[in-house]
């Protein structure tokens, strides 16, 4: 019997540890985008944007808030918030994706599809992400660059500020992964 | 044999059900990463003013703020050439945020002549969870100086009626959804001097404000004001308005319909001569126009 408990034990602590040694978090990611228009230019960044990687089945998911995303003008934080992305009904955006083909065991970079769904304003789309993965000092980064389509996620835009707001916008992000401890 | 073959089967089951458990969805993993910062409701009224009188937001540090404020109407029993309408009233003010709490401002109306200087500060934002405050508090504090002389003055010209208003206000909002915000705005108009003796020196008013908002960029407010000892000298009425907000990125514009003429605190609250309707000198359009100018640029490093 106690022999069994030990096993058990055992069991436990590896089963743990598995899953555990194969996840890896970046606290800090960045995520920016970009709107370029004849009229005007809107940029904002997020530096706090969450991500995790789970090496055994090479699944990844970010998640992050809104309202964290600064803009040049303080007034376009009030509006994005306010009244384009309703960050107070839908406080996050994220993603939950695998990545596809992916080899982990090598350290050069690598470009690969991260094939998932990203929800914004509440709308989920499946999405194709390309993708740079590099693996150094067993610090994994992530890094790219993809459009959205503003329409697709329903985010209305007044006809007046049509032409103040590009249909497609583009988006950088990158993050740092370093070893996921509970 | 039996009872062993049972204790493996339990043993198994524990095991994987432990592994299904730490390979739990990753994304709320994720939200239990999430730093406690604490986080405050943005936009309860998305403007400085509700639609005739003062809200509780004030700027971004750095924010410039050029506003026109402007109120129509028609002289009563007249049968006037005038272009859109006969008379008007517009201040034209200029505010800066010394923080994001602190505001400064002066104006000066058309109309009446009154020129008037402003200090707001936003003292208590609501929070985001139930922890923080459920209000947002802003102090306001307005000196006007009215000129007797000026057409819009409230007594006959023949007296000198050179007053000094001091304003104060305490203003307490809530924004209950995302849609949904109302103001309670207690007031004390302070006069060193009335030229009546009968009328009050102080005068106390209390102003309800609400704001619907009815799509991304627009809304709906309404705003009364009621004064709980009113001049006895002359008759004055309760200002009441009803107006649609237009945000258009810088820039905000105000439509109301209202019985204000003046556009200053210490003068609309307590010497509107006019009650709330649509006869010619009575009813009142407004329209406002704000222009808002940021000086300061965040660094998106």
């Amino acid at each position: 019997m106690n022999k069994l408990f030990l096993i058990l034990f055992f069991a436990l602590l590896s089963a743990d540890f598995n899953t555990n040694s194969k996840q890896f978090i970046a606290r800090q990611g960045q995520v920016s985008f970009f709107s370029y228009t004849s009229v005007e230019n809107i940029e904002a960044k997020n530096n706090q944007v969450l991500s995790i990687l789970d090496l055994s089945k090479n699944e990844i998911a970010i998640s992050m808030l809104m309202r964290a995303f600064v803009f040049k003008k303080s007034l376009m934080h009030e509006h994005f918030n306010e009244s384009y992305i309703e960050s107070d009904i839908y406080p996050k955006a994220t993603f939950e994706g695998r990545i596809l083909d992916f080899d982990n065991s090598l350290s050069l970079p690598q470009t690969k599809i991260i094939r998932g769904k990203l929800t914004i304003h509440g709308i989920t789309k499946e999405t194709d992400i390309k993708a740079t993965i590099e693996h150094q000092n067993g610090k994994y980064l992530i890094s790219g660059n993809f459009n959205i389509i503003v329409n697709d996620f329903e985010i209305k835009i007044p006809p007046v500020l049509a032409s103040n707001i590009a249909k497609s916008i583009s988006i950088n992000y990158r993050f740092e992964y370093d070893r996921y401890e509970e | 044999m039996k009872n062993k073959f049972k204790k493996t089967f339990l043993l198994l089951f524990l095991v994987s059900a432990i592994n299904s458990m730490s390979s739990q969805d990753l994304l709320k993993k994720l939200d239990k990463e999430f730093t406690d910062v604490p986080q405050y409701v943005l936009a309860t009224f998305k403007t400085t003013r509700i639609s005739i009188g003062q809200s509780v937001e004030t700027r971004a540090k750095g924010t410039i703020e050029i506003a026109a404020i402007n109120r129509f109407w028609n002289i009563p029993n007249t049968n006037t050439q005038t272009f859109l309408a006969d008379k008007v009233n517009s201040r034209f003010s200029l505010e800066y945020a010394f923080t994001n709490r602190l505001t400064v401002g002066f104006g000066v109306s058309t109309f009446d002549g009154l020129q008037d200087g402003f200090l707001k500060y936003k003292f208590v934002r609501q929070g985001l969870d139930s922890k923080k405050s459920p209000v947002s508090i802003t102090l306001y504090q307005n000196i006007s100086y009215g000129n007797g002389s000026a057409e819009g003055a409230i007594y006959p010209a023949s007296v000198s009626s050179n007053v000094t208003a001091y304003t104060t206000q305490i203003l307490i909002a809530k924004k209950f959804n995302s849609k949904f915000s109302a103001q309670l705005s207690p007031t004390i108009v302070h006069r060193n001097f009335t030229v009546w003796p009968s009328d009050p020196k102080n005068q106390f008013a209390v102003g309800l404000g609400f704001r619907h908002k009815i799509s991304g960029h627009t809304s709906v407010v309404s705003e009364y004001y009621y004064v709980a000892n009113p001049l006895k000298s002359i008759d004055t009425y309760n200002a009441l308005s009803i107006g649609l907000n237009w945000e258009v990125s810088d820039l905000m514009l105000q439509f109301n319909i209202t019985n204000a003429r003046n556009v200053v605190e210490s003068a609309f609250i307590t010497n509107t001569r006019n009650n709330f309707n649509f006869h010619d000198g009575n009813f009142h359009f407004g329209f406002s126009a704000t222009l808002i100018l940021h000086t300061r640029k965040n660094k998106l490093n």
